[in-house]
C-alpha cells in the first residue's frame, strides 16, 4: 500500500509558498510511524513533516523546491 | 529560591540556550504545560543558523574559518538565515500550543503574539516608530521584524511541531534584539559567513539598531517587564540558577 505524504493545508492559512529546507531521510529508507521526515519553511516558520506510518520513503520534492499546502512531497511504501 | 520567573533573563552560553528553546518546546509536545516564555542572554558568542546551511559545498571551511575568528558556528530549530548570538543579543522564546484550522491561528498570528507585546514595550519607553515589517538589507530579513524607524531591532523566526496524541500544534516564536555596541560588529559576522559560503547578498548595518541606541541607558533586566506582558507564564528558573531578577 502506498501513503502519500502531504503539506497539510492547515499549516498555514494564506495561500504562501514554502521550501522544503530539509529531509532527514533519503528515498529508500525504511522509516516509522512518528519520525520527523522533512521540514518546510515558509515565512521563516519551520514545519516538522512527521512519518503518518512505516514504510519506505520515496521523496518527489526535494531540498529547496517550492512547495504549496496539499502538495505531494514524498510517498511511503508500507 | 523562588524566583518570579516572568521578570528574569537567564545567562545562558548559546549552546544552553538553544536547548533550552528545544526543551520548551518538547515540553509543549508532551503536554507538560501550554504556554511559557524564555529569556536569555549569550554569555559567549556563536554564528546561529538552520541546519541548511550544511549542504553548502563550501560550510567546511567557512565553520573552520569563523571558528577561528571565535565564531563558531551553531544550528537552531527555527526558520531564516545566519544570525550572530553575542553578549550584546538578548533572545525572548516563546512557546504555546495551539489548534491549526482554527481561524486566525497560524504563523502570521504567532508573529503577532511574539512582536505586538514587543512594539508596545518599546512605545512605553519612549520609543517612537515601533513596528512590525520587514527591512530590506538587514540580515535574517522577514515580514515580522521589530523595526524602529524602519530599522531592523528584533529578527523573529519559528518552530512548528505536533503535539503527541493529538492534532494540536507546539510553535516556538523566537526573538532575537541587539540591545547594545555597533550593529556592524554583528553584519560583518554574516557578511564574512555569506563570503564564506559564496552566497551573493550582502547586509548593510545602517539598516539594523541597536536598542541602546533608542534608549541609552536601557539595562538588560529591564526586559522582564516585556516578558510580564506575555500570557504565557515564565519558565526561567528551569534552566538555570544564574538568572537575574529585576
Amino acid at each position: 500500500m502506498q501513503i502519500a505524504i502531504v503539506i497539510p493545508v492547515d499549516l498555514w492559512e494564506d495561500d504562501s509558498e514554502g521550501v522544503m529546507t530539509a529531509w532527514l531521510f533519503n528515498s529508500g529508507d525504511e522509516v516509522d510511524e512518528g519520525d520527523l521526515l522533512a521540514e518546510v519553511m515558509v515565512e521563516k516558520a519551520q514545519y516538522e513533516i512527521i512519518a503518518p506510518s512505516a514504510g519506505v520513503l520515496t521523496i518527489v520534492k526535494h531540498e529547496d523546491e517550492v512547495v504549496i499546502k496539499g502538495a505531494i512531497i514524498a510517498t511511503l511504501d508500507a | 529560591m523562588t524566583i518570579d520567573c516572568t521578570r528574569c533573563l537567564l545567562s545562558l552560553t548559546v549552546e544552553a540556550g538553544l536547548a533550552a528553546e528545544q526543551a520548551l518546546l518538547e515540553s509543549i509536545c508532551a503536554g507538560e504545560r501550554d504556554a511559557a516564555v524564555l529569556a536569555w542572554q549569550p554569555s559567549d558568542r556563536a554564528l546561529v543558523m538552520p541546519l541548511r546551511y550544511q549542504r553548502s559545498a563550501r560550510f567546511p571551511a567557512v565553520c573552520k574559518a569563523l571558528h577561528q575568528q571565535r565564531w563558531p558556528i551553531m544550528f537552531r530549530l527555527t526558520g531564516g538565515e545566519p544570525v550572530p548570538q553575542s553578549p550584546q543579543v538578548i533572545n525572548v522564546a516563546m512557546v504555546r500550543r495551539c489548534r491549526l484550522g482554527e481561524p486566525g491561528v497560524d504563523f502570521e498570528w504567532a508573529y503577532l503574539q511574539m512582536g505586538s507585546p514587543w512594539c508596545a514595550w518599546l512605545q512605553a519607553q519612549g520609543v517612537a516608530g515601533a513596528d512590525l515589517g520587514p527591512v530590506s538589507a538587514a540580515y535574517c530579513d522577514g515580514r515580522f521584524n521589530v523595526r524602529i524607524q524602519g530599522r531592523k531591532l528584533v529578527g523573529t523566526a519559528q518552530r512548528w511541531r505536533r503535539v503527541r496524541h493529538s492534532s494540536d500544534m507546539a510553535v516556538l516564536v523566537h526573538g532575537a534584539m541587539q540591545f547594545d555596541g555597533d550593529p556592524l560588529d554583528l553584519v560583518t559576522v554574516v557578511n564574512d559567513f555569506q563570503a564564506g559560503i559564496d552566497a551573493p547578498r550582502r547586509f548593510l548595518a545602517e539598516r539594523h539598531i541597536a536598542l541602546r541606541e533608542a534608549i541609552p541607558d536601557f539595562q538588560p533586566q529591564a526586559i522582564g517587564v516585556l516578558l510580564a506582558s506575555y500570557p504565557a507564564a515564565g519558565v526561567n528558573s528551569e534552566f538555570s540558577r544564574t538568572s537575574v531578577p529585576v
